[in-house]
């Protein structure tokens, strides 16, 4: 406290921005489980997407008709849109635990159901072809995308692709003009406070830098120029295993409830200082499916009370002075790992772009909210900055 | 046999006295004469003038599926034509003048319909054979005698068939010699009459009367034993020509006349004498099969609410087609004929039509232009042929049922009644299409596999691991009425349930494997799916009986005192959790082995009189352990060991031929062929003693069993007089358990190498002792072994020492259908947990675990569905079942969806008012999951989980009973533990959204469309109740996490 006084006389001023939000656009409100069935969302999001590519046919292949799956004839050249469907040896499936014989050992490795044989199947509402030709790889494509092909009917009633039309990167809003001044957002994921890898002391370094307890002068006013923090995802690690419906015993309930509050204290501690927006991720204490709702404000009886501390959806949508930001924590990324190949994280991230869609696997292999009339996970414009939490490195 | 459903064709009304005669007896098969009627020939030409632009195009688009056309060589018939025989029967038409100069009048012509290696389709009518039996000739009979005899049968023939115009009923008698093959005889032939009469089936009359005995001029009142006289006339034929099922046919070229007129659709028809057929040993280039052409289908009809279709009311809307080559693995035709315009498929040939008359003739035309050898389908013998053709009399479309080959012959629907010990008595329909087989996969699976379930679904998910979607019949009709996009998705479906038999057919080889039964047993392939067992046998000895001069006689009981006789011997089991191996030794095929060894035939029975008359030596003799004596081989062999030798023999050359082969279509050949012989071998035994077969011969059948009874005995004796402690070895040995033909034995050794070293020691040690080719073999281990009862155990079976290759259960309920889910995945659990984890405390807690989720309604309701079939409607029930109560109950809320007899009635049973009858507390799932109901778990454990689960503990744990704990209270609400009630909330959702997932798209896959709803409404796929069951909890547990947004 006595350093507090010391720089007391040339005192830093936090940096602040504007902030808005967009996450009605994730929210579950009016929505309910009525019965709708995954068909929909798959609908709403082939009519968006195919609306988007036929704008663009006329000026990629302007030559060539288009038409729908079941309007192809052999041999003739077209163009047809449709989503795509990747038919995979290796995907895992619930049938399987109803399978005869229980394999000794799992076949493969489970981060990964890729499989040589795998093939692409291309849909629409009329009908399914199955997909040839080596312009399509089946080690990048992954159920749910919608794409434009060009190619022809082969004898054999397969569709020879020739070449391929993604929705391309959408537009981007053009970024506001600089002010001149630097402003910094944190990004931070997978605290994982109560797991066993988790270090209190890390943590706490990090609160006071973000707080700017640390460091000298100049290292206090970088801190100072942070406008925002995003934890995105991952927060606490609760031990699955008490969470079967049985009831507790009391010290199974301290164990569940300790590192939630850990981590009130600990987000107390920054949301006293600066705005501070909390993604769940894959081990919080949130439905599992996305968009995935915002943390419970009950968790959190300290942080709270402060009105910097909000509790966001996952995906995360907001703005800061204009300057638009979207991410996830990082499901979505993961899921396109198990199912596809990409030289490293980032080309996962830039092909969601270009295919114009966070999150394509959901719901097939992602679990997702039934939606009925709209697909939340189209990407309408780009944004500037596009983060992705809990990966391995950055 | 088995107590397999058998088709018994009704008698024609001239035999009635006849039948009643033969009341008792259940495998009698007759002959039907259908006579040939060409007047019918030139109708049909009139009606294709029905709308004739139309049917042009049609007839365009079908033409492209032609069968290829003929060669030169074949037109001008300078080439010999070399088939594959599929389909044989026989008509009633006049002689043939060129072939047959010197007879006239109605004779009996074999018409055999095949394939050639070029895909043609042929009808090869055969003249001259004619229908015989015989009978023994009494002492003292002379050629004049033999004449008299001749006009006496004649006039009493003409007696009985008074509306015959044939000239000569019994055209010749001829003296023979031959043998009965009945007991030992020293003499070597003995004179019989063979009688030849004019049609085929004048032998079942003509053998009615001399049966009742016939009055002979010096002889007095007569009767006969007849012999043979039981024989189908196409089998007789084949037989006497040397010709098996499926086998290849030459006929060389000048030796066929074509026909003055096509009668049939075959490309290639001509006649021959049966003379001059070349009947080719399948072999070498003649072990392949032809590309025949089959057809899979299956109809779609609109039902009304709450009703089967019946084809006096419900219109077929839809039938769809795939036509295969032989041998090739993807169909070259597909298409769909639909009532009602229906928007177009990728890949499939959509043919809509105005009218249900026209989409039926449109089917006639197609069967008629694709030609297809094979009709396959399911459940196509009892539902779909018939279906199509008692709706075309309905729509009175008289020229609909010309689907057989032959052109003036309509298809013919019969009546049957299908009795077994098993189903009860019940009628149903035979259709016949004359010159193509019917293959329905249906019967194929009921009569070689044992499986839960019959319905397509369960059948595919069994050996394709594939679930089929499966739409109500209520929602068919929606379907239909609605736009042509609502009638692409059933016709979507239809197809798909049209590949699936064909599917099936091809996973699990049944051509090959049909057709080399066929040629091993000698049967028409059609006879495998529509006659019993005994056929297969009794054509095998015929034929032997043939080449060695024997007759066999018609006698329904061909030994002495009939009744049951001693079955085969269990060893006591000694019960218990063995956990050190346990060697197990089998006999090779124990019982044709014996019958080997010891000569057991009826032609080497000695009859009890004969014991004391004939004063054979002893040592030409066997007496057998039950007291009977048949002869040794040196004085005569028998024909049933003869045939079991060939058999064997014949299967030993196909396993050695099958390592030799390369490419994959001979090999399935082989492979088929020796799974065929294996049967073929073991049926042999049951021939004997099936008490209302052909030829029962108790005499031989309790004597194979007595020896085996014998060696099971001695070979316990052996193994625990020999591996003692005092003989030099380790430990004591102990013979826990035996069966038929295997000895379980505890060497006492602590490693299944050791165990596997004694094993084959003994084996080999008490093989010797026995006669040959009798063989004790070691083949495998269990290690741990848990032995509950006779013929009730589980294990963990090795074959090699290093790694065990699977976990065998006998006798275990993991399969019983009126279990619920629970009990098998529990069992399995148990056992894998005992056997391969060998954590006996894991078992156990795993079981309390499971109990205590089910007495908290924790339990996935999917688990506790039972299923059972409505076989009847509730009032002819006497006692009151679970599963009839509630269909009549779910009848009363929506007569639509409630289900009918033939259906499957999945329900739970629910708490209930104390004392409620377990029929009133069945309920079906869907509306228990849609109003919540609480389930009964005191019924599960008592009378689901209880006793399978006490059947596996008991031999473990001592004093195993289940304790129910009750249900803990839960504690109130309290404020300070919001986050952890908030987390256990959230935590829920999160499950139920993950299975939310997992489900739904599972169905989307299935269905194998992403952008249309799932319809499937299949019970018998094991997601279904979880699916609606995660959509209902999801809902619930969204409103309990809502109630946290205060």
């Amino acid at each position: 406290m006595g350093a507090m006084e010391v720089d007391s006389e040339n005192l830093l001023q936090r940096k602040q921005s504007l902030y808005q939000t967009s996450d009605e656009l994730f929210e579950i409100q009016k929505e309910m489980y009525r019965g709708q069935q995954y068909s929909q969302i798959y609908f709403a999001r082939l009519h968006l997407l195919r609306t988007l590519l036929y704008s663009l046919i006329p000026t990629w292949k302007p030559h060539l008709p288009v038409c729908t799956v079941l309007e192809l004839e052999k041999g003739k050249e077209c163009v047809v849109v449709g989503t795509i469907y990747k038919h995979m040896k290796l995907k895992p499936s619930v049938l399987d635990e109803y399978s005869k014989k229980r394999s000794a050992t799992p076949l493969v490795k489970p981060h990964n159901f890729m499989h040589p044989d795998d093939q692409l199947v291309l849909e629409d509402e009329s009908g399914r072809v199955k997909l040839r030709g080596t312009a399509l790889l089946p080690s990048v494509y992954v159920t749910g995308i919608v794409v434009a092909l060009h190619g022809k009917e082969t004898d054999a009633g397969d569709f020879l692709v020739e070449d391929i039309l993604d929705a391309g990167l959408p537009p981007q809003i053009e970024l506001p003009l600089k002010s001149g001044e630097d402003k910094y957002v944190v990004f931070v994921s997978g605290l994982s406070v109560g797991s066993s890898s988790s270090n209190p002391l890390q943590f706490q370094l990090l609160v006071d830098h973000i707080t700017g307890h640390l460091g000298d002068e100049k290292e206090q006013s970088i801190a100072a120029q942070i406008v925002q923090v995003v934890i995105a995802g991952n927060s606490v690690e609760v031990p699955h295993g008490l969470l079967n419906g049985q009831n507790l015993a009391s010290k199974d309930q301290s164990r569940l409830s300790e590192p939630i509050k850990e981590l009130d204290i600990l987000l107390t501690q920054i949301a006293a200082s600066i705005p501070l927006d909390i993604m769940p991720g894959h081990n919080d204490p949130s439905n599992f499916s996305l968009p995935q709702q915002p943390l419970h404000r009950c968790l959190f009886p300290g942080s709270s009370a402060y009105n910097t501390f909000r509790s966001c959806t996952n995906p995360h949508l907001f703005e800061l002075d204009n300057v638009r930001f979207l991410g996830t924590s990082g499901q979505n990324i993961d899921d396109l790992e198990k199912y596809s190949e990409a030289k490293d994280k980032l080309e996962f991230m830039e092909r969601t772009l270009k295919w114009r869609h966070l999150a394509p696997t959901a719901p097939n292999t992602l679990g997702c909210y039934p939606f009925t009339d709209r697909d939340p996970f189209f990407v309408e414009s780009c944004p500037h900055v596009y983060f992705v939490g809990n990966q391995d490195n950055y | 046999m088995n107590g397999n459903a058998r088709k018994r064709p009704a008698p024609p009304s001239v035999h009635q006295q006849q039948q009643k005669h033969h009341a008792a007896i259940e495998e009698e098969e007759m002959d039907e004469d259908v006579f040939l009627d060409e007047t019918l020939l030139y109708e049909e030409e009139s009606l294709v003038l029905r709308d004739m632009e139309e049917r042009q195009a049609l007839a365009t688009r079908l033409s492209k599926w032609k069968r290829p056309s003929l060669s030169q060589a074949y037109q001008t018939q300078s080439q010999n034509i070399v088939f594959q025989k599929l389909e044989i029967d026989y008509v009633i038409g006049e002689s043939h003048k060129e072939l047959m100069p010197n007879s006239s009048g109605q004779a009996a012509i074999i018409r055999i319909f095949g394939v050639t290696r070029e895909g043609h389709s042929v009808c090869c009518n055969v003249h001259g054979f004619e229908p015989y039996f015989y009978i023994s000739c009494p002492p003292g009979m002379g050629p004049d005698d033999i004449s008299r005899f001749h006009q006496i049968l004649e006039g009493r023939m003409r007696e009985v068939n008074r509306n015959s115009n044939v000239p000569k009923l019994v055209r010749r008698i001829e003296l023979v010699q031959k043998r009965s093959i009945m007991y030992y005889q020293q003499q070597s032939s003995q004179p019989f009459l063979k009688i030849v009469v004019a049609l085929p089936t004048m032998v079942t009359s003509c053998r009615g009367i001399l049966d009742r005995g016939i009055q002979i001029d010096g002889l007095g009142m007569r009767n006969f034993m007849t012999y043979e006289s039981n024989v189908l006339f196409a089998l007789r034929f084949m037989i006497d020509c040397n010709i098996v099922g499926g086998n290849w046919i030459e006929v060389p070229a000048g030796k066929y006349k074509k026909t003055a007129k096509n009668l049939s659709y075959c490309q290639l028809e001509f006649a021959c004498l049966y003379s001059e057929l070349i009947s080719h040993v399948p072999e070498g280039e003649f072990s392949k099969m032809a590309p025949f052409r089959i057809l899979s289908f299956d109809i779609e009809c609109a039902g009304r609410k709450g009703l089967f279709p019946e084809p006096t009311h419900d219109p077929v809307i839809q039938v769809a087609n795939l036509v295969t080559l032989q041998g090739e693995d993807q169909p070259f035709v597909r298409n769909v004929m639909t009532l009602k315009s229906c928007s177009p498929i990728v890949g499939v040939d959509v043919m809509s039509f105005d009218t249900e008359r026209e989409v039926l003739l449109a089917w006639r035309d197609f069967i008629r232009e694709v030609d297809p050898d094979v009709i396959i389908g399911y459940n196509i013998c009892k539902f779909d042929l018939p279906y199509l053709i008692q709706r075309a009399e309905v729509l009175r479309i008289a020229e609909f049922p010309i689907l057989g080959r032959v052109r003036n012959s309509r298809v013919r629907v019969k009546d049957t009644t299908f009795s077994s010990r098993q189903y009860g008595t019940r009628e149903s329909k035979e259709v016949t299409v004359e010159g193509r087989v019917q293959f329905d996969l249906l019967q194929v699976m009921q009569r070689d596999y044992k499986l839960s379930s019959y319905s397509l679904n369960s059948v595919s998910a069994h050996f394709l691991n594939e679930q089929k979607e499966d739409v109500h019949h209520s929602i068919i009709s929606d379907l239909q009425n609605g736009n042509s996009e609502t009638r692409r998705r059933l016709a979507v479906y239809c197809l798909k349930d049209a590949y699936l038999p064909q599917r099936l057919l091809d996973k699990l080889m049944f051509i090959y494997n049909y057709v080399e039964m066929a040629r091993v047993t000698g049967v028409p392939i059609s006879f495998l799916l529509s006659r019993g067992q005994s056929i297969k046998v009794l054509s095998q000895l015929l034929r032997k009986a043939k080449q060695k001069n024997l007759v066999i006689p018609n006698a329904k009981q061909a030994g002495s005192e009939q009744g049951t006789y001693e079955g085969a011997t269990v060893l006591e089991a000694s019960a218990g959790f063995y956990e050190k191996p346990i060697a197990t030794l089998d006999f090779a095929s124990l019982y044709p082995s014996i019958m080997m060894a010891y000569n057991l035939c009826y032609c080497t029975l000695v009859t009890p009189e004969d014991v004391r008359k004939l004063n054979l030596p002893p040592e030409c003799v066997n007496k057998t352990p039950s007291g009977e004596t048949f002869v040794k081989s040196n004085l005569q062999k028998g024909i049933l060991p003869e045939i079991l030798e060939e058999l064997l023999a014949a299967r030993k050359r196909a396993k050695a031929d099958l390592k030799e082969a390369k490419d994959p279509l001979v090999k399935a050949v082989l492979d088929g062929r020796q799974l065929a012989l294996k049967i073929s071998a073991n049926s042999v035994y049951g021939f004997t003693g099936a008490t209302v077969g052909q030829l029962p011969c108790l005499e031989i059948s309790s004597s194979v069993t007595s020896y085996g009874r014998q060696m099971i005995e001695h070979t316990k004796k052996l193994v625990e007089e020999k591996f003692t402690m005092l003989g030099g070895y380790e430990h004591n040995a102990e013979v826990i358990y035996g069966d038929t033909d295997s000895v379980m034995v505890l060497f006492g050794v602590p490693t299944v190498e050791a165990a596997m070293n004694l094993g084959r020691e003994a084996a080999d040690y008490i093989s010797g002792t026995f006669m040959k080719p009798i063989k004790l073999e070691f083949e495998k281990v269990y290690y741990p072994y848990l032995l509950i009862s006779k013929k009730r155990y589980a294990g963990l079976l090795w074959t090699n020492p290093e790694k065990y290759d699977k976990m065998d259960t006998k006798g275990i309920e993991t399969v019983r259908r009126d279990n619920c889910l629970l009990v098998k995945n529990l069992v399995n659990e148990c056992l894998h947990k005992i056997l391969i984890d060998r954590d006996i405390p894991g078992a156990v807690q795993y079981v309390k675990n499971t109990i205590s989720d089910l007495l908290m309604n924790r339990m996935d309701l999917s688990l506790l569905v039972i299923t059972k079939g409505l076989t009847k409607t509730g009032d002819d029930y006497e006692v009151k079942a679970a599963h009839v109560e509630l269909a009549e109950r779910m009848r009363k809320r929506d007569a639509a969806t409630a289900p009918n007899v033939g259906d499957r009635v999945p329900y739970v049973i629910i708490k209930a008012a104390k004392g409620a009858k377990a029929y009133e507390k069945s309920e079906d799932p869907i509306y228990v999951l849609e109003n919540s109901i609480p389930i009964d778990p005191q019924y599960y454990l008592e009378n689901q989980i209880s006793k399978p689960l006490l059947r596996i503990f008991e031999p473990i744990l001592k004093n195993a009973t289940l304790i129910s704990n009750s249900d803990r209270t839960l504690c109130s609400h309290c404020r300070g533990r919001e986050a952890e009630l908030y987390c256990k909330t959230v935590a829920n959702v999160s499950e139920l959204e993950k299975l939310f997932g997992r489900l739904w798209t599972q169905c989307q896959e299935c269905q194998g469309s992403l952008h249309q709803d799932v319809l499937c409404t299949s019970r018998d796929c094991p997601i279904f109740y979880r699916r609606k069951k995660a959509q209902k909890d999801m809902a619930e547990a969204k409103l309990q996490l809502d109630r946290w947004n205060f």
